[in-house]
């Protein structure tokens, strides 16, 4: 018995060791870059870094990504001055596109079809509007040099929050024991594909039956509703808060979103209050191929495309190069 | 609770542990602890259904002392009735009573009558029990035919019922191989338990890798079959027998190699059946431990093939289509075991049934030859084809599937559903393969290999196989938990 116990924990180490041997052979685990607070306490990314984000099993997606000097996945430097026309993009994940190579992002797609334009892409991932509002107020000089902005919304993600907080949170991911774990190409693959989640689910079916049983209230349609009613109510009065906070410039700022998920009661909103917004629901749903990654619910190339068409269309019909 | 789920992970080593370390001094406690594993394990699933093994248990250990205990003929047959009768019975009303019901409205409304079926009942299909009532049965009718000599210790018996790596799936055990185990005190050996470690290693690369990877291709082709053509239609149903062979043989080298972590030897229930060279070969290679049972318990008693041409030639029928029933209450399953009775008669009267037994191909060779290849082919296209009727969910669509391969026999690239790519499936196919070619000597043994160096390779590629083709988005349920 001592010999299999010796000889099994001998082999699983070894196991171990091959197997992070060959994740990192065939590049399978995704790079992170390293994040930090900055001297305005927004959060980005430590500047000038590269890697490799990878999805799904098997190097489902593929991309590489750059962090400029700003701190942001972007191809190009942040340089705004008054000669040029420059465009801002911020947003979260969907605009910051570790799922895509740098060179193919909705920027670089915006700047092929105007040439004329620089596409800035402020876009790091949990950016709530509350984070993107901070960051143009705090990088007020710069931005006032930009001429025009858009910034990603989504109601139900972005605005549950009336005022700029750190989210420690997303920083603790910087923690020693993280980073530790992170240095583990074969623990993060494992972590993408979801293998680890069955002990994680163990542990939370053992807590919920160690815990006495809750009764779920069921509640009737009118009452939820109500709340969800409610609910919306908040995060408009989120956004006024946000917008007188840290100030928007109507003239120079357009939200862009997706008015199917979006609550109409705030759509009213933003067309009475003179708010304009790029909606990209049309083109979504005129179309019949995907618009997701596998394995990642961000947007794939098709998607990139036709949320960069859209935002062309507006660019040209506002006529920003003049 | 799963083979292949956390919990399983998690239970056996508890159970391996406690096994060697604190229940190994005596035999009685052994099987009591092996036993109290064993409800645990099935409880986890439903613990309700624990009561109809328990009472198959009990009716088997008491018929089996009584049958023994008698001389006459005639209550010996009398008492064995009790048991077919117990044991079908449970099947019949679990397994068959709505097909049964469905079938005679289905059969009236033919004859012009409208039938309401209102006795249909909403019935749970308890997991494993077309396996241990078959195993139970056995028990009795090798005593009736005394071949064995009933047990006295229930708790032996018992531990043989539910023995727990097999309980839900089998392999179907025989008493004579493994209550003989059971009621034998077993020690550790170090030999065996890394044997059992590789066979479960070897299991798990083809279910995860082989069978839940390409499951979602195989649903969806099935449950879109009317919108494909026969390039994808075809390609659907040959994946699905890499499906269900992965699926069930990596159950079976499981729950083998599970048993051999606690001393105990089952019988084999895969012996590489993809590279069969007639049906009757394909037969004696698949699903084992079930073609044994009918051979032993219905062919035989029938006569087998010591009777005349043509009453051989019913006994075969019989055996196909009975086999059929047992994998389900479905006209699928008999039009499958049908489909296979006409394989298999060709074969039997042409005397070739049992030219390939105890050999394997390319025996002494490093590759098979042209015919034998050409053989292969054609045994794994004609199992293939039947399996069309094995997956669909009705006999209307195992023949629209058919007749949409005939109809539509054209060609177009096929997508994976969730959009990965096909090319990683097809090469993954044809390394395993390969791979089993090359072990096929040997169904007990997946990593013989004379280096260390390179035993340690093939553990860490078949490991990392599962890593690339692990998807936790899909059911990672045996095929075969269903039967």
């Amino acid at each position: 018995m001592k010999k299999l116990i010796f000889k099994s924990a001998l082999y699983f180490f070894l196991i171990l060791i091959g197997l992070e041997i060959l994740v990192r052979i065939f590049h399978l685990g995704k790079d992170t870059p390293t994040r930090f607070l900055d001297e305005h306490k927004v959060e980005k990314w430590v500047p000038n870094q590269n890697g490799f984000s990878v999805t799904g099993n098997r190097r489902q997606n593929f991309s590489e990504y750059k962090i400029n000097n700003s701190g942001y996945n972007s191809y190009r430097e942040f340089n705004p001055t008054n000669n040029k026309v420059e465009i801002a993009l911020v947003g979260d994940s969907f605009i910051e596109g570790f799922h895509q190579n740098y060179y193919n992002s909705i920027g670089k797609k915006v700047e092929n079809a105007i040439p004329t334009i620089e596409v800035y892409e402020y876009g790091y991932a949990g950016y709530d509007f509350a984070d993107q509002l901070h960051l143009v107020q705090s990088y007020k000089n710069q931005f006032n040099l930009i001429d025009h902005v858009i910034l990603g919304i989504k109601f139900s993600n972005d605005l549950t929050r009336g005022e700029y907080k750190v989210v420690t949170g997303r920083l603790n991911l910087e923690s020693p024991l993280n980073r530790l774990l992170k240095k583990s190409k074969l623990l993060v693959y494992c972590k993408s594909i979801g293998i680890l989640d069955p002990p994680q689910k163990l542990i939370y079916r053992v807590k919920s039956m160690l815990r006495p049983a809750q009764k779920v209230k069921q509640l009737s349609d009118e009452e939820a509703e109500r709340l969800k009613e409610e609910k919306d109510k908040v995060y408009l009065a989120n956004f006024e808060s946000l917008v007188t906070t840290y100030g928007y410039d109507k003239k120079r700022f357009t939200l862009l979103l997706d008015s199917r998920i979006t609550s109409p009661m705030f759509l009213s909103y933003l067309k009475e209050n003179g708010f304009s917004y790029i909606d990209f629901s049309n083109s979504f749903e005129k179309t019949d191929r995907s618009t997701t990654l596998i394995y990642d619910r961000h947007w794939n190339n098709h998607g990139r495309e036709l949320v960069a068409k859209v935002i062309i269309d507006y660019l040209k019909q506002i006529d920003v190069t003049k | 609770m799963l083979f292949n789920s956390i919990d399983f992970f998690i239970f056996l080593p508890i159970v391996f542990a406690l096994y060697w370390f604190l229940f190994y001094k005596k035999l009685k406690i052994q099987n009591v602890f092996l036993l109290s594993a064993s409800y645990i394990f099935y409880g986890l699933w439903d613990w309700r259904f624990l009561f109809l093994i328990l009472a198959s248990t009990v009716v088997d250990f008491f018929v089996g002392q009584v049958i023994y205990s008698h001389n006459s003929n005639r209550k010996r047959k009398s008492w064995l009735w009790v048991s077919v009768l117990f044991n079908v019975g449970l099947l019949g009303f679990f397994k068959y009573y709505n097909f049964f019901v469905d079938s005679w409205v289905d059969f009236v409304s033919i004859l012009g009558y409208e039938l309401k079926s209102t006795w249909t009942l909403q019935i749970i299909l308890p997991v494993g029990i077309s396996f241990y009532t078959f195993q139970t049965m056995s028990y009795s009718l090798d005593i009736y035919y005394k071949r064995l000599t009933p047990t006295k210790d229930f708790i032996s018996f018992a531990t043989f019922v539910s023995f727990f790596p097999q309980l839900v799936a089998g392999p179907i055990e025989r008493a004579s191989n493994l209550l003989s185990q059971i009621t034998t005190k077993r020690a550790f050996n170090y030999t065996q338990c890394t044997e059992g470690l590789k066979l479960i290693l070897w299991g798990l690369f083809k279910k995860v890798v082989i069978a839940d990877s390409i499951a979602p291709i195989v649903d969806d082709i099935f449950a879109n079959y009317a919108d494909y053509p026969a390039s994808t239609l075809i390609l659907g149903v040959s994946l699905f027998s890499f499906q269900v062979y992965g699926d069930f043989s990596g159950y079976s080298d499981i729950a083998i190699g599970t048993a051999k972590l606690f001393g105990i030897e089952l019988m084999s229930n895969f012996k590489f059946p993809i590279f069969s060279r007639n049906v009757a070969e394909y037969w004696q290679r698949w699903h084992v431990s079930l073609s044994t049972w009918f051979r032993h318990y219905v062919y035989i008693p029938l006569g087998g093939s010591r009777v005349s041409k043509l009453k051989s030639v019913r006994n075969i029928i019989i055996i196909f289509l009975v086999s059929g029933f047992w994998h389900g209450a479905n006209w699928t399953f008999i039009a499958w075991g049908a489909f296979h009775a006409l394989l298999y008669i060709p074969v039997f009267l042409m005397g070739r049934n049992r030219i390939y037994m105890g050999n394997v191909v390319a025996e002494n060779r490093w590759f098979p030859s042209l015919i034998e290849i050409g053989q292969i082919i054609l045994t794994f296209s004609l199992v293939t084809f039947s399996r069309v009727f094995f997956r669909s969910a009705s006999i209307t669509d195992a023949f629209g599937f058919l007749n949409q391969i005939w109809t539509n026999f054209s060609f177009e690239t096929y997508h994976h559903p969730l959009g990965y790519r096909m090319i990683d499936y097809f090469i993954l196919l044809i390394i395993f393969v390969l791979y089993e070619f090359r072990i096929r000597r040997d169904e007990r043994s997946p990593f013989k290999f004379k280096s260390k160096i390179v035993r340690f390779v093939a553990y860490t590629l078949v490991i990392l196989g599962m890593l690339l083709f692990f998807d936790d988005n899909i059911d990672r349920s045996f095929i075969y938990f269903q039967f």
